[in-house]
């Protein structure tokens, strides 16, 4: 078994081959790898808002939001040994409506997330090879760097590759 | 208030004894309910790293049912009650006769509302006494429920409490049943913009 690394809430991770990158009990939050096929090198940003404009840049995380966490995930990715931007895929998971609306409100942080992660990735330019997003189910990922495959549980659910 | 940090100890301490008054109440409207004695560990009022939480609960991956509602008047926030699956089944099985569930994701639509009204009730009653306490209506809205990950329902409510800090005020308190061991637990969440009117309401600004 390789080193599992998990990654939490507002995290960005980068591994290489053999590691696996881990998230455990993804809701609104969407997960983006990103992996570089010829130098198995990849990582991860739990991205959990849509959207940094109005923070304050000094306090800001960049981590958390959609449209500074894929800019600093390609920035930790490239400074690895071996990786070239045209090498890069992404594959996004999560965005999910945890609690169904009632009459009193209605959670669409997931799907600003998705949204915003897609427009952000297209912006950089990388191909979205695979997506599993929306619902109302958590997910969890493990997402092997030896060969790419993100494999995803969902509760009561076959685990699946994406 | 949009930054929980700079709450001092007497404000933490204001907020504690909140949630003491808030789920003293919900403990015996539980207690009635159910008809037994309930227990109740001392509330607790932390502000905490959004990414420690699910740790609390046994691990982002932890399966527990969760019912979300959301406090609604002057002082607005967000309440979570989090039942672990044990619990789950016990209270469903005490509730409804004849109940013979034994994995919470299959619940029937009758058993589904049945947990709803659980969460409605504790919910009301904790507010209730909130209210009271802070001289102004706090409802709560409908509840929703689901039965998942820990952590996927927590990244969920928190989310966009984040925004600017790291950290969320929470106050947590559970209840237990010694003998059975039922437990549940609280976490009341006040919307970072209603904090400081709450404060001032409990007279600790």
């Amino acid at each position: 078994m390789s080193v599992v690394i998990p990654v939490g809430m507002g995290e960005l991770k980068v591994a290489r081959s053999p590691e696996t990158l881990a998230v455990y009990g993804i809701g609104s939050c969407v997960i983006v790898s990103l992996y570089d096929t010829k130098s198995r090198v990849g990582g991860i940003a739990h991205i959990m808002l849509p959207d940094s404009s109005g923070i304050d840049k000094e306090r800001l995380n960049p981590n958390k939001f959609a449209d500074t966490a894929i800019p600093a995930l390609y920035n930790a990715i490239k400074a690895e040994d071996g990786v070239f931007k045209a090498n890069l895929h992404a594959k996004i998971v999560g965005g999910s409506e945890m609690f169904p609306p009632t009459e009193d409100f209605e959670n669409t942080i997931g799907r600003d997330n998705t949204v915003a992660v897609k427009k952000a990735l297209k912006k950089m330019g990388f191909p979205i090879v695979a997506e599993d997003t929306g619902g109302k189910r958590g997910r969890s990922i493990e997402f092997d760097l030896e060969t790419g495959l993100v494999r995803l549980s969902i509760l009561g659910e076959e685990m699946r590759e994406l | 208030m949009e930054d929980v940090t700079t709450l001092t100890k007497i404000q933490l301490d204001a907020l504690r004894e909140v949630g003491n008054i808030g789920s003293g109440n919900a403990a015996s409207a539980l207690a009635q309910f159910l008809n037994r004695k309930i227990d109740m560990a001392v509330p607790s009022a932390t502000i905490l790293e959004f990414k420690d939480i699910p740790a609390l609960l046994g691990g982002p991956a932890t399966q527990v049912m969760g019912i979300f509602l959301k406090v609604l008047g002057e002082i607005s926030g967000r309440f979570l009650l989090l039942i672990p699956e044990k619990t789950a089944i016990k209270l469903l099985k005490t509730l409804i006769p004849g109940c013979e569930i034994d994995n919470p994701l299959n619940m029937s639509e009758l058993e589904s509302s049945c947990m709803r009204e659980v969460g409605n009730i504790l919910a009301g009653a904790f507010l209730n006494a909130l209210s009271t306490l802070a001289q102004t209506p706090m409802l709560n809205s409908l509840p929703s429920m689901t039965y998942d990950m820990a952590g996927a329902m927590i990244d969920s409510v928190v989310a966009d409490m984040t925004a600017v800090s790291d950290k969320v005020l929470m106050i947590e308190t559970s209840f237990i049943e010694s003998e059975e061991d039922l437990r549940i637990h609280i976490f009341l969440l006040p919307e970072p913009k209603s904090l400081t009117l709450l404060l001032q309401k409990i007279g600790v600004v």
